[in-house]
Parts: structure tokens; C-alpha cells; sequence
């Protein structure tokens, strides 16, 4: 029996909302498949397009989520990401990748159970992806 | 940088949270040989008070530069071991945690060797991040000490109150003309059966007297800036047509104004004059001239003779104030049951709400306490309280219990036993709660009073057309069949709602709001009245349901928690703040603009970051075109690191 | 405007005058109807319990009939309505269900696609032929009436799916009854359930809430009841001489089904309306009237 394609996915969050109710999701004990990999900043406005494409060399899908729009911790971060990783979809269409490899989630602080259906979610259509042709050299 | 750091990197069991799924020893073992790890220990329960001095220890001992604690959150032991650097002599930014309980051991559990393999790639990164961080400059700044109480009931006159006292200067704004809120309508409080506006009233003229309290009222927040302990607020003033300083409150214009409007404080069950104060007993009394329905006819000027204090052409004036910290004690709405349509509030003249019926039996409200039916203005004999009216319901949304309704209908329920003691009065609960201290011994005390409980939830109301009197159908669950009620009078014990212009104040304040749309606390357990925004605070039903005696405690709570904030007069700010590369550095401007701070300057062509102000999210160093500016502790180089070694071992 | 008119199976066998007095008005006010051929039962409430997936495929199948003639669909009976009404919501909405059900309907030739609404002839009356139209053709004006008008259940709940009007409040059968210058007035307990489904499982409860119904309209000095539902007529008609029997009162409060009410609006003769087929008597309205 072939091994199952397990994918790898690497995820930022914002320390005020969504990497809260990621700490939400492990206090409620909601289960979701081990395949992230979460990099805390203080704001999805970090999030610099050279972040998503080094990650994509490593993983097959990249997650970038933050605070609903209008409740960013510092106003404005998350329109900034929302208009970057618009960006950086528009050109992996270009390079041909799959456009459904990046993804942009708003989960607050009190979404715990959102953050486990969104991994399982991701990783359930990685999975039907594949893997990425860019990752690993 | 340093060129070799030495690392020492903690993995802790935390019992069997961790333990029991993350085999801990092996992710030691997995980084003990990486480059620059001095040494790589597994221990039970790091964060107690062995656990840190054996970290202190082994600074001593390996002389150790950089500390990797993989743990629970950093959300919750951050600060714990930042402390434990200080303590050594280390930065406390020379700290990394790792999240191997919330993000990996609890979220894993069925699969322990998959969550291990989690763990060492997690710690790994968190080595690699290690090795590049640098010391950060911790600075202080001075705080004002002062106040801004937003919302004027009886949350915030408790909270201005007892900061007044301590000495700070307190800025209390509310948005109608009088503070006092919903406290100041109710007829008389749970348990202790104590006129409401009685025990609030000296209050509120304690807050107009003290000489460290301005109230502002009749007004809005405008904007918010700054940060904590330096917040600059811009509050607009809306016109009431009356100069605040020279008007008395004779009240003489009031006596001689033709018009009569309904009065919103009164549940427009009464009426005010086109030139008024919306109660007697409101603070500050000054009167207001309601421009929609006055006619202009001068009567009031001339009442008002030599003062001068009528103004027909007053503008919204905007002040600023600067604060160091900001109480949020907005309050609620009383929940409105048009959307139920089977019980026919709006419809059916006999049903009111329980505000309602607080102003009709306080003898000083527009029936002077006589209880009658406004429909036909007759004597009830048969009264009935539906509860959970807005509350508990899946159907509107709001499924929250709003915790005082049911203490509210008992005490109503009492009152009218007082007024008429033939009258049947039916209380109809699904099961009452009476949680609070003597709160239990007054629902008995009510039920010897002969107020009938009927325990089900009321399915629907119909009218008898010619009478107006209410048929409610409701399942008896003791007796286990349906029965139908008739009463003369219905009441609705509606709940809380969070006020209509919470959303937009949340985003003026910077405050989330949570699922069932009250303020965001930072931790519903230990942080009750913390916000995630650090200087801002809350009290009262604007965070969640809860009566008068829960208020008060919030308040004082917040009030407490700003003179800590403020009392030393000075604290420290972010350290994890943007730096601008001069020599990368075009003087596009492009970080000044997308700076929510304002904390971004050009000098001499080129962007300097103002430190005080900088909220270090690192919007910035990401827009930068020239990558000219590092965001200290999330540098580029850091974050890629991570990004490296995700999942590479 | 035109539709295809679905009357159950009450109707045609046992209420010939509901049906007579709608075929008759709607020629008036010029609103076409055609007959399904081979429609049937709609499938019956109680058969949703009983089991759903048959009574959505005997529903879908009546529904293909209409999707056929490429025509909506206009029901006289609340049940009806109400049945027809949410299957096609339903299928409408699940893709899995409708596929299954699709299975059922090949076996006999037909499939369901969605094409078709179904509309309440109340809703024809007042949204396509609008009551301006309505007044237009009423001839004789019926203000010396009292009128007790009751909707019944079907045709108001589930609110949701049916969206037909204020499901605690409705306004429609009062504002249509009005068009004749009767007064529609206002009685106790005006939508309480009739207690018509209750017939054959719990007959004494069914007559205590015809009784109760009758009672309150009685205490309302109406001279008649106008009702929309089959179920309901035969409950408040002929369940007079039930609850006569039962509970020792008699009411003689005739009961008109709402196109007969128009009808005599319109002038239309009463024997073309059928009246004589109704088990109270409709002579004292009919005096009162003319």
C-alpha cells in the first residue's frame, strides 16, 4: 500500500487574534492533522511576499491568517496582508502553481474551533493538490 | 550579533499535557548536538519556581546567552521567563518560547509520534530564530495620570468615583445628556429593595461636585490615539443649544415651552418639553433644546432673562483630551421583542417590557407609580412575566443568558403584590435563577407573597380583541400538560443587547468584540476587565450581562487596575520597534503613510521611526521597497529561518 | 396570466363548490387555468412522517407534471400549498435528495427539475389580479356583513419556507374579504388551529377546538365564517352538527369558502357558487345581502 501523501504546510499568525485561538483550539482540545507548521508574528501586516515564496520552496501550501477586518490589533495590518497575498496569487497564476496553495483566513481570537476546520480544510485539499511541484529545489 | 551564541534549551512535560502525547525526552535529544546548543534539558514543570532556578543555574554555570523554553504558549509564560533572563543579568528579549501544548500536544492527541516529529521541527526553528535575536533596549516613558471613563452609568460613576479619590484626574464622557444609565430608571434594586435612583443619585452629584472629575456629556468619541499611558482622544460635544456654564436648572424655561415630545427616558410612555432636562435628578442639570421639535418662539429666552444661557446658535464643539488610561463602561440596550412576533409586543396594547414597567411604577414616572394599563388606563388584576424574552434563544442569535431578568421579574412580581395585594401575578421561567447573595432568600420571601411560578417557556400570546386581555399557552412543565393563562397585563422580562453603537465604538477603541457581540475581555477567567489593548479597560454590562452589584465590583476592578498602570507614573513601551536603515533608505514616505501611529517622521529626506510611538506590528518592514527597515525581534533574517527549517531535518 | 390549478383531492370529492366558485371568478377576473392531467394526491402531511422520501417523490411527481407544461403551479387548499411548497424548496436546495428522488420518478417516466413555483390562489388574487382589478368587478356590496375570516394553518407555517405573510398577524384573507365591503372583525383566539388534523386520532380534541373556534366567533356577533382551507370548512361546517351533538350548542353560522364570498360579490348566482351544498345552511346571509 503507497505511502499517503502527507502535505506540508506552513502557517503565520498574529499574536492578538489568530494565534490566540489557535492557543483557543489546543484549550478546547480540538483535534486537527499535525501537518502545520506555525510561525508567530505580532501582525498579519508582517507578512512580507518573500516570506510566502521562500515557504512555498519548502512546503506545499502556505496559510496567512490575522484579525477580522476592522479588529486589528494595530488598525490596519491585516488590509495590508489582505492586498499582498492577493498579490502573490496572482503571480504563482502566472508561474502556473495552484492559486489555492496560498490561502487568507481571518480567525479572531475567540475562534478556536474555526482554526481547526480551517487546517483540516487546507489539508484535506492539499491532499488532493498534491505535492508541490516548486518545493524542495 | 553575537557570533557564538550558547543556548540553552528547555523542554518541559507539563505533566502529562505534554508528556502524555510529546516524547520530550527525544526532542531534547533531537537538538541537544545542533550548533551553539550548550545544553538541552527535559523537565516536569519548567515554569515552577524550581524549574526557573535550575534555568538560572544553568546561565551561570554554561554561561549561557540565549534561552529556548518549549512549552505552553508564550500568551501565557512569556513574561514568566523573560523575568527569569532579567533576573540573571540577560535581555529579556534573548527569550524564545515554543508552543508544543495549545499548537501541538492537545491538538494531536491521537497521533503522539506525528505530534513528536511536530515538536523537534518546532524546536528547531525556534533555535535557528534563537541565534539571530539581539538584545533590545527597554525603555520607559511617562505615563499621564489621568483618566478617560467612557459611558456614564453606574459602572462609570463607581469607577470615577474611587479614581478621583486616589488622585487622578478623571474625564467622564456619556453620550445623553445625564449620566446614570439604566440604574437611574429603575424603581427600586434586587435585593435590598432600595430605591434605585435614591442610592444613585447622591453619587452622581458626588461625581459633579468633585473637583478631579470633569463629566462631558452629551457627547462622542471621535477618534482615539496614542498608546498606553499617552492616549489622545478627540470627543465632540453636541449642541444642546445651552451654554453649560451659565445655565442654573431653574428649570423656568421649561415651565413656560409650549411643546411637548415624547421622552426616550420615560420609554415614551411620558412626555418632555422642547427645552428640558430628560429627569429631575439628571447630572449635570442643564437643559437641552430638542431643535427638531422647538418652534423657536423665544419663551424660553425670556424665562431665562438676564442668564442668557439659551443659544439657538451653538455648534458640536470638539475637544482634545490626553489620557493615560481609558475605562470603557458603555452599558447596554434593552433588548427590543418586535422580531417575537407570537408574543405580540407592538401589536397587543397590554404587552410591555420590564423597562416599561419600571418607569410605570416609580412614583416618580409618568403615571406617578399608579400601575395601570396604558390602553385603556384600568388596574391590572391579573399580571403575567414572560422570561427569557431575548435572551437564551437560539432563534434571534442571542443565546447568552442576560442574568438579571429573572431577579428583576421577582422583584416586579413582589411590587405589585405591595400595590395590589388581590392581584394573581404568574411568573413564567423555564427555571428562575437566583444565584447571588440573598438573592435566593428574596425569590422565597416574593413566593409567600403569592406570586404564582409557572415553570415552562411560553409558546405564544394571543388577544382577546374586545377586552385586550392576553391568553398566554404555555407547556406546565410540573404538571406536564399545556395550559392557557388569561392576564390582564403581560410583561416581557426582555434582556440585554449590546448597544447599538457598540460596533463602531469597538473599532474607534480598538476592542474585538466577542461571539455574542459584547467587548472582547483578554482573558474571560483571569482577565475580566483587561482588553488586549494595554491601558484600555472595561467594566460593567458592556463586557457581558450582569446587574448592578457585579457592576460595581468590575469597576472598581478597573479602576484598580489604572492606578497600577499609573500610579508609578511612568512604564515601559514597546521594545520590539521599527528601525530605519539610513543609508537603504530613499525617503519614499510610503511607511509614513501606512503608519497607524503616526510614528514614522521624515528628516532630511529619509524616515526615522518616533520609538515612543511605534506599536511595533511591522506593516513597515514589510512595505518598504528598499527592505530598509528592520522590525526588531521579527527581523526578515529571523522569520526566514523559521521558514528555512519548518520542516527540513 | 395564466396557471395550473391543483385541488387536491377534498376538494373535488367533497367541497364541489369550492372548486365551482374559484373556476368561476377567476374567469371573471380573466386569469386562466389549466388542469394537470394525471396530477394526484399532493402527498398528504401525515405521510411526511410517516415516511419523507415517498411524500417528496409523490409531490415532485405533481410538480414534474406542471414543469412539463412549462406552467406555476396554483393551489386552492392550504395542505397543498403547503406540501408542494416545501418539497420544491427542498429540492430545490439538496442536490443529494433530488437525485434520489429523481431515481423514484424514472421508474415512472418523469423527473423533476425545479423549473416551477407554487403560488396560494390568495397570493394570485392579491399580487397578479390586485385588488383594484378585484374592486373593478364587484358588483354588489356585501357592507351589511360580518365576516369571521380564518386562515387556518398550512398556508402560514413554516414562515420561512413559505413566505406567504405574518405568520402571528396575517392580513391578507382580511384586506381580500374588505374588497367586498364586509367587515372582517376581529374575534378571540383568531389563529388557533381548528383542530381538522386531529379528526380520526383524537376526535374529542378535534371537537373541543372546533367548539372553541365556533364559540369565540359566535361571541364576535359575526353573521359568517369565510375560511381557505378544506380541511378547515369541513371542521366549522358540517362539524356544527358535530359539536351540536357533543356539546348540546348550535351555532347556525354558515361558512363560505373565500371564492364564494367574491362570487356573490361579483354577482355571480348562488346556485352557479354551489351554495346548496353546504351542510349549514347559507339562507340568512343570502337574505342579509340583498
Amino acid at each position: 500500500m503507497a505511502e499517503e501523501f502527507e502535505p506540508k504546510l506552513i502557517a503565520f499568525t498574529c499574536n492578538w487574534c489568530s494565534y490566540a485561538g489557535a492557543d483557543l483550539a489546543g484549550v478546547s482540545r480540538m483535534q486537527y492533522p499535525p501537518n502545520v507548521r506555525v510561525i508567530r508574528l505580532m501582525c498579519s501586516g508582517r507578512v512580507d511576499p518573500i516570506f510566502i515564496l521562500e515557504a512555498l520552496k519548502r512546503a506545499d501550501g502556505v496559510l496567512v491568517t490575522g484579525c477580522h477586518i476592522g479588529d486589528c490589533h494595530y488598525v490596519s495590518g491585516n488590509l495590508h496582508a489582505e492586498v499582498r497575498v492577493k498579490l502573490v496569487k496572482k503571480a504563482l497564476e502566472m508561474v502556473g502553481l495552484e492559486p489555492e496553495r496560498l490561502k487568507l483566513e481571518w480567525i479572531s481570537a475567540s475562534e478556536g474551533e474555526k482554526f481547526a476546520r480551517v487546517i483540516k480544510e487546507m489539508v484535506d485539499q492539499l491532499k488532493k493538490l498534491g505535492k508541490n511541484p516548486l518545493r524542495d529545489g | 550579533m553575537i557570533d557564538k551564541p550558547r543556548i540553552g534549551v528547555y523542554v518541559c512535560h507539563c505533566g502529562k499535557n505534554i508528556a502524555g502525547v510529546v516524547n520530550v525526552e527525544d526532542v531534547a535529544e533531537h537538538v541537544r548536538n545542533m550548533a551553539g546548543v550548550i545544553v538541552a534539558k527535559d523537565y516536569r514543570y519548567v515554569c515552577s519556581d524550581p524549574g526557573q532556578d535550575m534555568i538560572k543555574k544553568d546561565i551561570r554555570d554554561y554561561q549561557l546567552d540565549r534561552i529556548v523554553v518549549v512549552a505552553c504558549s508564550p500568551r501565557l509564560h512569556e513574561p514568566t521567563f523573560r523575568r527569569v533572563l532579567e533576573e540573571s543579568g540577560l535581555n529579556p528579549y534573548l527569550l524564545e518560547m515554543v508552543n508544543i501544548r495549545e499548537q501541538c500536544s492537545w491538538v494531536h492527541m491521537d497521533e503522539p509520534d506525528k505530534a513528536t516529529e511536530k515538536a523537534k521541527d518546532l524546536v528547531r526553528m525556534a533555535i535557528l530564530r534563537s541565534q539571530l535575536l539581539e538584545p533590545l533596549e527597554i525603555k520607559e516613558v511617562k505615563v499621564l495620570k489621568s483618566v478617560l471613563i467612557v459611558g456614564g452609568g453606574v459602572s462609570g460613576i463607581s469607577a470615577a468615583l474611587d479614581l478621583a479619590e486616589m488622585g487622578f484626574k478623571v474625564y467622564l464622557v456619556e453620550k445623553n445628556e445625564s449620566i446614570g444609565g439604566h440604574m437611574a430608571q429603575l424603581d427600586k434594586t434586587f435585593p435590598s429593595m432600595d430605591c434605585s435612583i435614591c442610592i444613585l443619585g447622591p453619587k452622581m452629584v458626588e461625581v459633579a461636585r468633585h473637583p478631579k472629575i470633569k463629566i462631558i456629556s452629551h457627547a462622542d468619541i471621535v477618534r482615539v490615539e496614542g498608546y498606553v499611558g499617552n492616549f489622545k482622544v478627540k470627543i465632540r460635544e453636541n449642541p444642546r443649544y445651552v451654554i453649560s456654564d451659565r445655565c442654573t436648572g431653574c428649570g423656568e424655561c421649561q415651565e413656560v415651552c409650549p411643546i411637548e415630545y415624547p421622552n426616550e427616558w420615560d420609554i415614551n410612555l411620558g412626555v418632555r418639553k422642547a427645552i428640558s432636562v430628560p429627569f429631575p435628578q439628571a447630572v449635570p442639570s442643564v437643559y437641552r433644546i430638542n431643535i427638531d421639535y422647538c418652534l423657536q418662539c423665544y419663551k424660553c429666552v425670556e424665562a431665562c432673562g438676564a442668564r442668557e444661557a439659551i443659544d439657538f446658535g451653538q455648534k458640536p464643539k470638539e475637544t482634545e483630551l490626553n489620557v493615560g488610561a481609558i475605562i470603557v463602561a458603555i452599558g447596554f440596550e434593552p433588548y427590543e421583542p418586535y422580531q417575537l412576533k407570537e408574543y405580540g409586543y407592538g401589536t397587543y396594547q397590554n404587552v410591555i417590557t420590564n423597562i416599561e414597567f419600571e418607569r410605570l411604577i416609580n412614583a416618580a414616572g409618568p403615571t406617578e407609580g399608579k400601575l395601570i394599563r396604558v390602553s385603556d388606563m384600568k388596574v391590572p388584576h391579573r399580571i403575567g412575566f414572560i422570561q427569557c424574552v431575548g435572551s437564551r434563544d437560539e432563534r434571534i442569535g442571542h443565546i447568552y443568558c442576560s442574568r438579571f431578568c429573572c431577579m428583576s421579574a421577582i422583584k416586579q412580581a413582589r411590587q405589585i403584590k405591595e400595590k395590589l395585594p388581590e392581584a394573581e401575578v404568574y411568573i413564567f421561567h423555564t427555571e428562575p435563577r437566583t444565584f447571588g447573595k440573598g438573592f435566593e432568600a428574596f425569590f422565597r420571601k416574593t413566593r409567600e407573597y403569592g406570586v404564582s411560578v409557572v415553570r415552562g417557556r411560553a409558546s405564544k400570546v394571543l388577544e382577546d380583541p374586545e377586552t385586550g386581555n392576553l391568553t398566554v399557552f404555555v407547556e406546565d412543565l410540573s404538571l406536564g400538560k399545556p395550559v392557557e393563562v388569561e392576564v390582564d397585563l403581560l410583561i416581557l422580562s426582555v434582556g440585554m443587547s449590546p448597544p447599538k453603537d457598540l460596533e463602531s465604538l469597538s473599532r474607534t477603541l480598538r476592542i474585538p468584540r466577542d461571539p455574542d457581540g459584547f467587548l472582547l475581555e483578554a482573558h474571560p477567567k483571569l482577565r475580566p476587565v483587561d482588553t488586549h489593548t494595554a491601558g484600555i479597560f472595561l467594566a460593567g454590562a458592556c463586557q457581558s450581562p450582569k446587574d448592578i452589584t457585579d457592576s460595581i465590583s468590575q469597576a472598581k476592578a478597573a479602576a484598580a487596575s489604572v492606578a497600577a498602570l499609573l500610579s508609578r507614573g511612568k512604564i515601559r513601551v514597546e521594545s520590539m520597534i521599527a528601525h530605519v536603515n539610513q543609508d537603504l533608505c530613499i525617503g519614499c514616505g510610503l511607511c509614513q503613510e501606512i503608519c497607524p501611529y503616526q510614528a514614522m517622521t521624515i528628516q532630511n529626506k529619509k524616515s526615522k521611526t518616533i520609538p515612543a510611538l511605534c506599536g511595533g506590528c511591522g506593516t513597515c518592514a514589510s512595505t518598504c521597497p528598499e527592505h530598509a527597515i528592520t522590525m526588531k525581534h521579527y527581523t526578515n533574517k529571523q522569520i526566514l529561518a523559521e521558514v528555512v527549517t519548518a520542516f527540513q531535518r | 396570466m395564466n396557471y395550473a390549478l391543483f385541488f387536491g383531492c377534498v376538494i373535488p370529492t367533497r367541497e364541489p363548490s369550492y372548486e365551482a366558485s374559484l373556476r368561476a371568478v377567476f374567469k371573471e377576473l380573466g386569469v386562466d387555468l389549466i388542469d394537470l392531467d394525471k396530477a394526484t394526491c399532493c402527498a398528504p402531511i401525515p405521510i411526511e412522517s410517516l415516511d419523507f422520501k415517498t411524500s417528496l417523490a409523490i409531490a415532485a411527481y405533481n410538480l414534474s407534471l406542471a414543469e412539463e407544461a412549462n406552467i406555476n403551479i396554483m393551489t386552492i387548499c392550504n395542505g397543498c400549498f403547503q406540501v408542494l411548497s416545501k418539497a420544491n424548496k427542498t429540492l430545490k436546495e439538496n442536490e443529494t435528495l433530488r437525485t434520489d428522488i429523481n431515481k423514484i420518478l424514472a421508474e415512472v417516466g418523469r423527473e423533476y427539475k425545479g423549473t416551477v413555483d407554487v403560488v396560494d390562489y390568495l397570493q394570485v388574487l392579491h399580487n397578479d389580479v390586485t385588488p383594484e382589478r378585484i374592486k373593478e368587478n364587484i358588483s354588489k356590496s356585501l357592507n351589511k356583513l360580518r365576516v369571521a375570516a380564518f386562515y387556518g394553518c398550512h398556508v402560514l407555517r413554516p414562515s420561512s419556507v413559505l413566505n406567504f405573510d405574518n405568520p402571528e398577524h396575517p392580513h391578507i384573507l382580511d384586506d381580500l374579504i374588505e374588497l367586498t365591503e364586509a367587515k372582517s372583525v376581529q374575534y378571540m383566539h383568531k389563529t388557533k388551529c381548528c383542530g381538522g388534523l386531529l379528526r380520526g386520532i383524537s376526535d374529542d380534541l378535534a371537537s373541543k377546538l372546533a367548539r372553541n373556534k365556533l364559540f369565540n366567533i359566535s361571541n364576535s356577533k359575526a353573521d359568517c365564517i369565510v375560511t381557505v382551507c378544506p380541511f378547515c370548512f369541513l371542521q366549522l361546517d358540517v362539524g356544527q352538527l358535530d359539536v351540536r351533538r357533543r356539546f348540546n350548542e348550535t351555532y347556525n353560522l354558515p361558512v363560505f369558502h373565500y371564492p364564494e364570498l367574491l362570487g356573490l360579490a361579483m354577482g355571480i348566482d348562488p346556485e352557479k357558487l354551489g351554495l346548496k351544498t353546504h351542510r349549514i345552511s347559507t339562507e340568512s346571509v343570502l337574505k342579509k345581502i340583498e
